[in-house]
C-alpha cells in the first residue's frame, strides 16, 4: 500500500499540487515513514560497546562510513526504535578520530527530508521500476552490439565495490566510458595533500585550507592543534597564511598575509627557489609584505624537515608540483591521499562534454552527480543532455540534472544502504544501513547491478563479494562480523580500491594559469572556493546547513559576494548591497561581504547555492559561480564588479565583530607558555556553595584549540531538537541555536586577524536567570545545572533579558510545533527528533542544559553497575563533535577529573568575572605563536 | 420607626445655629440630613467611626501577616528550591507582596464596615417617602426632630423651626 | 425600588430654577444648585451628544483595532511583534509602564492633594480617578499581550495546583502583579465611595424612571445623613492615606522591574524614585488634556478653570526638572563607576543607533516644559495641552528607550542587536489610546466628571470668604 501510495504522489510532487494528491502524499510518508522505521533485512553489528539486542526505547549504536566529496568518514549513528537519531564519530576510524564535521552532523535531515526522490520517474506520469528495466534491456543490447555504448559519469568514487562494479561493466560493455568529476575543481594535485600538521613547527599554507571543509577537515584539524598544544613536543608550531580571501586557515594563523592568487603563485616559486638555494629575482611587494615574507622564509629555512610548504589548489600545477618536489627534498610532513589506481582513471569531465555535444552520448548513466548544476550550468548542456535519448540519472534528489534526463532513480541514503567506503587517508569502512530504505530506493551498487543484468541486484551481496573473493574462505565470517562492528577494514584488501600515500598523479590537461590574472585594467578576479556549510552544492536543500553560520561572517542562508573594503569603497558600496559580477562567461549577482584582511582585487564567491531545482529549503538561494566560468577554473580572471541599486542584507547571527576597549577581555591572549592573571575564590555573602550532590558539572573551553568549524553547533542542534528558523527568522536576530561560536576581529588594522569563542550556556553558580523568573521555571539542580522547566515557563522572558551572556532562546513562533519553516513540518522529518528531548512549545524559553539528558542516562548506567559515573564516560554533544578537543566536560569533586586539570591551567578565565555570576563554564586564553621579528608579533 | 418633623434650611450655618438652640431647648435631635459633610455634625449627632477604623486595620494587618505566612510557607518549607543560590528563606523581598495586598484588603474591609454602620445598601427606606428628602442631595439642609406627643407642641415647634430659618417644614417617618 | 420612585420627586422649584435654558452657558457658579444643574445636567435632561457620538466613533473603531490584534496576536503567536532574542522586551513593556505611570497620576492627585487640603482639586479629582481606573486596566493587558503563553498568566498567583508549585517570590514580576491587581481594585473602590453621594444626587434629580432606578440602586440608598457623612469622610480620609503609599509603591515596583537585574543602565537605585516621579509628570499631562476635553465637550469652563491648569503646570515644571535632575544623575554614576560597560552604555545613549529618539525625549521631558516659568504660557490653554502631549511623548519614548538601549547594547558585543518595530507593535499602541478614549467617553456620558458634593463644599466655602 506503502508503494502504490508513494508512487502516486511522486509525479505529483512534480506538479501543481492538488489537494487530493497533497492527501496522497501525506499518507505516503506517513506509511513509508511507518513501514520504513525497521531495522534492515540483512544482519547488521551494532558497535560492540553498547548492548546487543533491541530494548524497545534503548539506543542501538552502529559503525558506519558517511562521504563527503566521495571520501568517507567513519561515524557511529545512533538509532532508537530503528530511527538513527544522531551522527557521532568513530574513534577507530583515522578519519573521523571520534569527531565530526558539520556535514556528517547534519546527514539526518538528508535522509528524513520530505523532498527526498521517493520513486522511480520515467516518461508517463506512473512508472514502475519494472519499466525502466525493461527499457534497460533494450539499451543494455544494443551498448553490446556497441550501438550505443554506455557513458558513465560520477563524481569522485571511493568506494572499492562501486569500483569493481565499474571495471566489470567496462567488460561487459565494449567501448564503455566512464567519467568522473569533483564539483570543487579538477585541481586534483593540490587538494589531495594531508599535511601532517601535527609533526610540522612552521607551516606556510600558499592559499591552502587544510582546516577547511572538506574530507579531511578533521583529521588535518586535530593534527594541527595537536602540534599547538604547549605540551606537544618540538614546542608549540607556527602556521603562516598566504591567502587571497580568508579561510579557516587563514582565521587559525599566527601570521597572515593578504595576496591575489596571481601573486602567491609567483611568491610560491620564489620561496622554492630560495630554499633550494638558488633564488631568482624576488616578486615585488609592498615594504610590509616583503619584510613578512622574508622573515617567514629565515623561520622556515630555520624549521628544516619540520618546515612544511603547503601549495593550495588555486596555484598552476607547475607551481604545485615545484613546491611538493621541494618538500620531498627537505622531508616535510606532507603526504598525498588516496587517489585511484592508475589501471582504472576515469576521464575528465571536459571529455564527456565533447562526447555529449558531438552526439555520440545516447545511453547516458548519471549516477549520484549533477553536472546540470555544479559543472555546466549553461543551456548548451542543458539542451545536449535533453537530446540525449535513454539518459538516466540516480540520485537523492530529483534535481537539475535529472529534470534534463528521460529517468531519474530515487537512490538510497547512505544510512539505508550497504556499501563501503575509503578514506582520504585510505582507510576503507564498511557501510551499513541503519534503517531499511524509507521509499522505492535503490543503492548505487543495486542500480549498477541492474546495468551488469541482475534482475534482483543486492547490495549487500556486491559489498560482500568484494571482500570475499574465494567462495569458501572459512574466516571471512568472522572478520566481516568485525568490521562492522569496529567500523574499520583491517586485514583485507579489495581487487580494486584508491592506494594511499605517494600515488604519482598526472597533471590534468587544462592547467589554467592565474598569472595571465592581472588585475590592471581594473577587473578583479574571481576566486571560486566550496562554502563552509554547503560545500559543493550537495547539501544545498540540507535545512541544517543552511542556517548553521559561516565560520567567519556569521552569514546564513546565502552565499555573499566577498570584498577588500578598499574595493568597496572604490565602488561606494556597503554590506548587504547586491553587486553584480560579470565575466566573459556569464554573469551572478550576490549580496556584497566586506572583509577587512582580504586581498585588493579579489572577489570572494563560494560555491553551493544559487540551485533552482534543490527542493523548497535551498531553491533560489544565493547564485552559483560556476555560472562565471563552466568547467572547474576557480580562478577567474577579468570580472567586472558593479554596484546595483538592490539591497539583500545577509540574515546573519552576529552584528557585532570588533572588540575595542575592554571588551577585549572577552576574549583574551596570551603567547605560549603566558598565563592570565590569578584570580581567587570570590568571597559571598552565603558563604562557600556547598554541593549536596556528589557531581558538580563544569565546563572548560579552550579557546586556543577552537578552529570556528561549527561542528559543536550543528551537533547541539541535532542532540537537543533545536528547530531551525528560516532565513527571514534570523535576520530577525531569533536564530535559534543554543551554543554559538562568537567570532571577533582582533589583531591590528594592517593584520586583521579572527578569534573564535564557543558559547553555552555559563550554567552560573549565582544565574542571574533565575531569581527573575515568576514561575520557578528557570531554576537549578542539584548538580549545578541552571534547568529551563519548558512546561512551567509562561514566556515573560526576564530570564534572557537578565542573562548577561544572552545565551537563552525564545520560541517566537512554534518553530518545531506547528508552524515550521516550509516543508521542515512535513513527515517524515519529525522522525529525526531526539526522543529524550522535549520538542520545545511556542512563547517557551529554552537553552543549553549540558546536554541533561545524557547526564541522567549516564547516571542510570552508572546506579545500575551501582559505581559513580567515571570521569570521560559522559560526553556532551558539542565535546563530541569537536575535532580539535577544545570542549573538556567533567564533575568538579572528582579531584582528578580533566576539567578540574583544565580549570587550574594558567590560561584559565572566566567570562565577565567581575559580575559574579560564578559561571560552571568557563575558558582557556586563545594562544598566539607570534614570530617576535615580525611587526605586531606581539601577543 | 418614628415619625419626625423634617426642617429644610437654606445653610449650613443656619442648621448648626438651629441644631445648637434646640438642644438647649431640649428637642430631641433625630438627625440632619446635608447636601456636603457638615464638619462636626455627624460626631455632634454621635455617629461612630470606630467600626471602620478598627476593620481596615485588622483587615489590612491580617492580610498582610497571611501573605507573608504563604511567602514564607512555600517558598521554604512546601516546596523549597534553589533559585540561583539565593536562600529560601529570602526576607527582604517578601514584605512587598502582603504590603500591596494589604492596602487592598484594608480598603475592602472598610468598605464592608463602612456598609454595615450605615445600614447600607438600604434602597427602600421611609425617609425617601418624604418630599423633602430629594433636596438633602442637592441644595437643602435638612433637620429632623423628634415628633412631640400633642399636635400643639407639634405646632409650637414647628413655629420654632420656621423662627430658626427653616424655609419648610414636613411632616416624616424615618 | 418603589420607594426611590416616590422618594425621588424632586420639588418643582428646584427643578425650575435648576432648568438653565439650553445653551446658555454658566459663567460662574455660586449656588449649589447651580452646582448641581451644571454637572448633572448633561447626563439627565434631553442634551444632544454630537460632539460625543463623533468621538464615540473614532474610539469604537479605535478599540476594534485594538482587540483584533490582541486576538491575532493570541493565535499567530507574539513573533509578530519586532522582538528578537535579544531585544526580548519590546512595545508591551513600555506601554505598560507608559500607562501605569498615567494610572498613578489618577490617585496621587486625587489622595494627596485631599490630604494637603487643596480644595482646587475637587473640580479634577473625579477626571483623575476614573483616568486611574481606565489606564491601570489597560496597563494590566500589556504584560498579558507580552507573555509567550498568555493563557497562563494566572501561575503568578499562589493558588493549590497539581503540580504543588507556587509563585517565585523573588521575581519582581510576582510583585508587578500583586502591585498592578492591588492597585486597580483599590481604585475602583476608591473611586466609587467618592462617587456614591453624586450618584444620590443623580438619583434625586432624575426625570426619568430609567435613570432614576439606575442611579438609585448605585447610590445603595444614600441619604446624606450627617451621621453617615461622618463615618463616610473617615473611611474616605484613610483610603486616602493608604493611596499615596500604595501609588508610590506601585510605580516603585515597576522600577524594581528593570533596577532588580544586572544589566548596565538598569541596575540603578534611582529608578524607583524617578520611575514614580515620571508617572506624575504623564498623569497630570494626560489629566491636562483630559480636563481640557471635558471642559470643552461639557461646558464646565465655570468649573474646571484656567487657574487649575496653571497650578497644574506648575506641578508639571517641577516634576519635569526632577526628571532632568535623575537623568542628569544617571549619566554621572553610569560615568563615574568607571565601569566600561557602563560608559559604553552612555555613549551608546547619546551617540548610538538610538540617539535621535533619545536626544527628542530629552527635548520633551526637560527642555519644553522649562516654558512654564512664563505665566503666559502657565495661562494658555492651547500651549499647555501641547506641552502636555509633547511630555507623554516624551515619557512614552524613556520607556521604549530604557528597554531597548539596555538589552541591544549590553555586556557581550557579540550580540548588540537592534530593536525593529512591526505593524502590530504600533496597532497595539494607538489601539490602547482608543481603547482608553472608549472607556472614557463611556464614563462621561453615564457618570459626573466633576465631584459633586465636593465642589458643593468648595462653592460654599468660597461664599462664605
Amino acid at each position: 500500500m506503502n508503494d502504490t501510495a508513494a508512487s502516486h504522489a511522486a509525479p505529483a510532487s512534480r506538479i501543481e499540487i492538488s489537494r487530493r494528491t497533497a492527501l496522497k502524499l501525506f499518507t505516503g510518508g506517513i506509511a513509508a515513514s511507518l513501514a520504513g522505521c525497521s531495522p534492515p533485512a540483512e544482519k547488521n553489528m551494532p558497535y560492540v560497546d553498547m548492548p546487543e539486542g533491541l530494548v524497545p526505547g534503548e539506543p542501538q549504536y552502529y559503525a558506519t562510513a558517511l562521504p563527503l566529496g566521495g571520501y568517507g568518514r567513519g561515524v557511529i549513528v545512533k538509532a532508537v526504535d530503528g530511527r538513527p537519531i544522531k551522527v557521532s564519530g568513530n574513534p577507530r576510524h583515522p578519519a573521523s578520530l571520534g569527531s565530526t564535521d558539520v556535514f556528517a552532523e547534519a546527514a539526518l535531515v538528508e535522509l528524513y527530508d520530505p523532498e527526498r526522490s521517493r520513486d522511480i520517474r520515467g516518461t508517463q506520469p506512473i512508472n514502475g521500476w519494472t519499466d525502466f528495466l525493461g527499457e534497460l534491456q533494450q539499451w543494455s543490447g544494443k551498448a553490446k552490439r556497441g550501438e550505443a555504448p554506455l557513458h558513465l559519469v560520477t563524481s569522485t568514487v571511493a568506494s572499492p565495490t562501486l569500483l569493481g562494479q565499474i571495471a566489470a561493466l567496462k567488460q561487459q560493455y565494449p567501448g564503455m566510458r566512464w567519467f568522473a568529476y569533483d564539483p570543487l575543481g579538477d585541481d586534483e594535485s593540490a587538494r589531495s595533500l594531508i599535511p601532517r600538521l601535527d609533526r610540522a613547527s612552521v607551516i606556510v599554507s600558499l592559499g591552502a585550507d587544510p582546516l577547511g571543509s572538506g574530507p579531511m577537515q578533521i583529521m588535518a584539524s586535530r593534527a594541527f592543534i595537536n602540534g599547538r598544544m604547549p605540551e606537544s613536543p618540538g614546542g608549540m608550531s607556527r602556521l603562516y597564511a598566504i591567502e587571497s580571501t580568508w579561510t579557516l586557515t587563514g582565521a587559525n594563523a599566527d601570521h597572515r598575509l593578504a595576496l591575489p592568487p596571481d601573486k602567491i603563485d609567483a611568491l610560491a616559486m620564489e620561496i622554492v627557489g630560495r630554499l633550494e638555494g638558488h633564488p631568482g629575482s624576488p616578486l615585488s611587494l609592498e615594504k610590509g609584505a616583503r619584510h613578512f615574507v622574508d622573515q617567514m622564509i629565515a623561520d622556515l629555512q630555520g624549521a628544516g624537515a619540520g618546515g612544511l610548504l603547503l601549495p593550495g589548489p588555486m596555484l598552476r600545477e607547475e607551481t604545485v608540483q615545484a613546491v611538493l618536489q621541494s618538500g620531498k627534498r627537505r622531508g616535510a610532513p606532507l603526504d598525498r591521499a588516496a587517489a585511484l589506481p592508475a589501471q582504472l582513471r576515469p576521464e575528465a569531465f571536459a571529455a564527456f562534454e565533447e562526447a555529449l555535444h558531438s552526439r555520440k552520448v545516447q545511453n547516458l548513466l548519471l549516477l549520484d552527480c549533477n553536472p546540470a548544476f555544479d559543472a555546466a550550468p549553461d543551456a548548451k548542456f542543458a539542451n545536449a543532455l535533453k537530446g540525449v535519448p535513454f539518459a538516466v540519472h540516480a540520485g537523492l534528489y530529483d534535481n537539475e540534472t535529472a529534470d534534463l534526463c528521460r529517468w531519474q532513480l530515487p537512490l538510497s541514503h547512505p544510512l539505508e544502504a550497504w556499501s563501503d567506503l575509503t578514506s582520504a587517508d585510505g582507510t576503507v569502512a564498511i557501510v551499513q544501513p541503519l534503517i531499511r530504505p524509507l521509499y522505492d530506493t535503490r543503492s548505487q551498487h543495486e542500480i549498477l547491478g541492474f546495468y551488469a543484468g541482475q534482475t534482483a541486484p543486492s547490495g549487500y551481496d556486491a559489498v560482500r563479494q568484494t571482500w570475499n573473493r574465494e567462495p569458501q574462505d572459512k574466516g571471512f565470517e568472522d572478520w566481516w562480523r568485525d568490521a562492522l562492528v569496529k567500523g574499520v577494514v583491517s586485514g583485507r584488501s579489495p581487487q580494486f580500491t584508491l592506494s594511499a600515500g605517494n600515488a604519482e598523479i598526472s597533471p590534468p590537461a587544462s592547467s589554467q594559469s592565474p598569472s595571465d590574472a592581472s588585475a590592471a585594467d581594473g577587473s578583479f578576479v574571481a576566486l571560486i572556493q566550496p562554502d563552509p556549510t554547503i560545500y559543493d552544492g550537495r547539501f544545498t536543500n540540507n535545512a541544517w546547513l543552511q542556517e548553521c553560520p559561516k565560520p567567519l561572517s556569521k552569514g546564513t542562508w546565502t552565499n555573499a559576494v566577498s570584498l577588500a573594503p578598499e574595493d568597496a569603497a572604490a565602488l561606494g558600496a556597503s554590506d548587504g548591497d547586491v553587486l553584480a559580477v560579470s565575466s566573459s562567461e556569464g554573469k551572478i549577482e550576490g549580496p556584497l561581504r566586506i572583509d577587512k584582511g582580504q586581498a585588493r582585487g579579489v572577489v570572494g564567491l563560494t560555491l553551493g547555492y544559487g540551485r533552482t531545482d534543490a527542493g523548497a529549503i535551498g531553491n533560489g538561494l544565493g547564485y552559483n559561480p560556476r555560472l562565471l566560468s563552466p568547467g572547474f577554473q576557480n580562478v577567474v580572471p577579468g570580472v567586472h564588479v558593479k554596484k546595483t541599486d538592490r539591497r539583500a542584507p545577509i540574515p546573519s547571527t552576529q552584528m557585532h565583530f570588533s572588540l575595542e576597549g575592554d571588551l577585549r577581555k572577552l576574549l583574551p591572549e596570551v603567547a605560549p607558555g603566558g598565563s592570565l592573571p590569578e584570580s581567587g575564590p570570590k568571597p559571598s555573602l552565603f558563604g562557600p556553595p556547598q554541593p549536596r550532590d556528589p557531581y558538580s558539572w563544569a565546563m572548560v573551553i579552550d579557546a586556543a584549540a577552537c578552529t570556528g568549524c561549527n561542528a559543536c553547533v550543528v551537533a547541539c542542534q541535532v542532540e537537543n531538537n533545536v528547530a531551525v528558523v528560516g532565513p527571514d527568522e534570523v535576520a530577525n536576530g531569533r536564530a535559534m541555536h543554543w551554543l554559538r561560536i562568537d567570532s571577533y576581529n582582533i589583531g591590528t588594522a594592517e593584520e586583521p586577524r579572527h578569534g573564535f569563542e564557543p558559547v553555552p550556556c555559563m550554567q552560573c553558580e549565582k544565574a542571574p536567570c533565575e531569581p527573575v523568573c515568576p514561575v520557578e521555571a528557570s531554576v537549578h539542580d542539584t548538580e549545578g545545572l541552571n534547568v529551563q522547566v519548558y512546561n512551567r515557563c509562561v514566556g515573560t522572558r526576564f530570564c534572557q533579558s537578565n542573562c548577561p551572556y544572552k545565551v537563552r532562546r525564545f520560541n517566537w513562533f512554534a518553530y518545531n510545533s506547528g508552524q515550521e519553516y516550509k516543508d521542515l513540518g512535513e513527515d517524515p522529518m519529525p522522525a529525526r527528533n531526539n526522543p529524550d528531548v522535549t520538542v520545545r512549545a511556542r512563547g517557551v524559553m529554552e537553552k543549553c542544559t549540558y546536554c541533561v539528558q545524557r547526564i541522567s542516562g549516564a547516571r542510570r548506567d552508572a546506579e545500575k553497575a551501582d559505581r559513580p559515573i567515571a570521569d570521560g564516560e559522559l560526553k556532551t554533544a558539542c565535546q563530541e563533535a569537536c575535532p580539535t578537543r577544545a570542549i573538556t566536560f567533567g564533575n568538579l569533586q572528582d579531584k582528578g577529573s580533566k576539567v578540574n586539570a583544565r580549570r587550574a591551567d594558567p590560561r584559565h578565565f572566566t567570562l565577565l568575572e567581575e559580575l559574579g555570576t560564578r559561571p560552571r563554564t568557563t575558558y582557556l586564553a586563545r594562544v598566539r605563536n607570534a614570530n617576535p621579528k615580525l611587526a605586531g608579533g606581539s601577543a | 420607626m418614628s415619625s419626625v418633623l423634617l426642617a429644610a434650611f437654606e445653610d449650613e450655618e443656619r442648621l448648626v445655629d438651629a441644631i445648637g438652640k434646640l438642644r438647649e431647648e431640649r428637642v430631641r435631635i433625630v438627625d440632619a440630613f446635608t447636601p456636603y459633610p457638615v464638619e462636626g455634625l455627624g460626631a455632634a449627632l454621635g455617629a461612630n467611626p470606630f467600626p471602620v477604623r478598627a476593620a481596615m486595620l485588622i483587615g489590612g494587618l491580617g492580610t498582610a501577616g497571611l501573605c507573608w505566612f504563604i511567602e514564607w510557607f512555600s517558598a521554604a518549607i512546601a516546596f523549597p528550591f534553589d533559585s540561583g543560590s539565593r536562600p529560601h528563606n529570602s526576607w527582604p523581598v517578601f514584605p512587598l507582596f502582603p504590603f500591596e495586598f494589604g492596602v487592598l484588603m484594608a480598603g475592602v474591609f472598610g468598605l464592608a464596615a463602612l456598609l454595615w454602620s450605615t445600614g447600607l445598601p438600604g434602597l427602600n427606606h421611609p425617609f425617601f417617602d418624604a418630599r423633602l428628602s430629594a433636596r438633602a442631595s442637592q441644595d437643602k439642609f435638612l433637620l429632623a426632630v423628634a415628633m412631640p406627643e400633642t399636635t400643639d407642641m407639634a405646632f409650637r415647634l414647628r413655629d420654632r423651626l420656621a423662627g430658626l430659618g427653616a424655609d419648610t417644614v414636613e411632616e416624616a417617618e424615618l | 425600588m418603589s420607594a426611590i420612585v416616590s422618594g425621588a420627586e424632586p420639588l418643582p422649584p428646584a427643578g425650575e430654577t435648576a432648568g438653565a435654558p439650553q445653551g446658555e452657558r454658566l459663567t460662574h457658579v455660586d449656588t449649589l444648585d447651580a452646582v448641581n444643574t451644571l454637572v448633572s445636567g448633561p447626563l439627565l435632561d434631553r442634551r444632544r451628544w454630537r460632539r460625543w457620538w463623533i468621538a464615540m466613533i473614532v474610539a469604537s473603531l479605535l478599540t476594534i483595532l485594538f482587540f483584533g490584534s490582541m486576538i491575532y496576536l493570541f493565535y499567530e503567536g507574539i513573533g509578530i511583534f519586532g522582538n528578537n532574542s535579544i531585544v526580548v522586551w519590546g512595545y508591551p513593556i513600555a506601554n505598560y509602564v507608559w500607562w501605569i505611570g498615567i494610572g498613578n497620576a489618577g490617585t496621587l492627585i486625587s489622595s494627596m492633594l485631599l490630604l494637603t487640603h487643596q480644595h482646587w482639586r475637587a473640580a479634577i479629582n473625579r477626571l483623575a480617578e476614573a483616568m486611574t481606573l481606565m489606564a491601570v486596566a489597560i496597563a494590566g493587558l500589556m504584560p498579558i499581550m507580552h507573555m509567550g503563553r498568555p493563557l497562563y498568566f494566572y501561575w503568578l498567583a499562589p493558588y493549590p495546583n497539581t503540580m504543588a508549585l507556587w509563585p517565585q517570590w523573588r521575581s519582581a514580576l510576582i510583585w508587578d502583579f500583586w502591585a498592578i491587581l492591588s492597585y486597580l481594585l483599590f481604585s475602583i473602590v476608591f473611586w466609587y465611595t467618592g462617587l456614591i453621594p453624586d450618584l444620590a444626587t443623580l438619583r434625586d434629580r432624575a426625570i426619568t424612571p430609567g435613570k432614576r432606578i439606575f442611579y438609585g440602586a448605585l447610590a445603595l440608598g444614600w441619604r446624606n445623613s450627617a451621621r453617615h457623612w461622618h463615618i463616610y469622610q473617615t473611611y474616605y480620609r484613610t483610603m486616602a492615606a493608604l493611596a499615596t503609599p500604595l501609588v508610590c509603591s506601585v510605580h516603585s515596583i515597576v522600577g524594581l522591574d528593570f533596577a532588580a537585574s544586572l544589566m548596565p543602565g538598569w541596575q540603578e537605585t534611582i529608578f524607583p524614585p524617578y520611575f514614580v516621579v515620571g508617572a506624575m509628570y504623564s498623569g497630570f499631562g494626560i489629566v491636562v488634556v483630559l480636563c481640557a476635553a471635558a471642559r470643552w465637550g461639557l461646558d464646565l469652563e465655570s468649573l474646571i478653570t484656567i487657574r487649575h491648569f496653571e497650578l497644574m503646570a506648575k506641578v508639571m515644571l517641577m516634576a519635569g526638572t526632577v526628571m532632568f535632575l535623575s537623568y542628569a544623575t544617571e549619566w554621572f554614576s553610569a560615568w563615574y563607576s568607571g565601569r566600561g560597560v557602563d560608559r559604553r552604555f552612555l555613549t551608546f545613549e547619546f551617540t548610538g543607533a538610538y540617539a535621535p529618539l533619545y536626544w527628542i525625549m530629552i527635548f520633551c521631558n526637560c527642555i519644553v516644559v522649562q516654558a512654564f516659568w512664563f505665566r503666559t504660557v502657565r495661562r494658555s490653554l492651547t500651549a499647555i495641552v501641547i506641552i502636555s502631549i509633547l511630555i507623554n511623548i516624551g515619557m512614552w519614548l524613556e520607556r521604549i528607550l530604557i528597554v531597548w538601549n539596555t538589552l541591544s547594547h549590553h555586556y557581550i558585543a557579540s550580540m548588540w542587536r537592534l530593536f525593529y518595530p512591526t505593524l502590530w507593535d504600533w496597532l497595539i499602541l494607538f489601539g490602547s489610546l482608543g481603547f482608553f478614549a472608549f472607556l472614557y467617553l463611556l464614563f462621561a456620558r453615564f457618570f459626573p466628571v466633576v465631584s459633586i458634593h465636593e465642589v458643593r463644599e468648595l462653592v460654599h466655602r468660597e461664599a462664605i470668604r
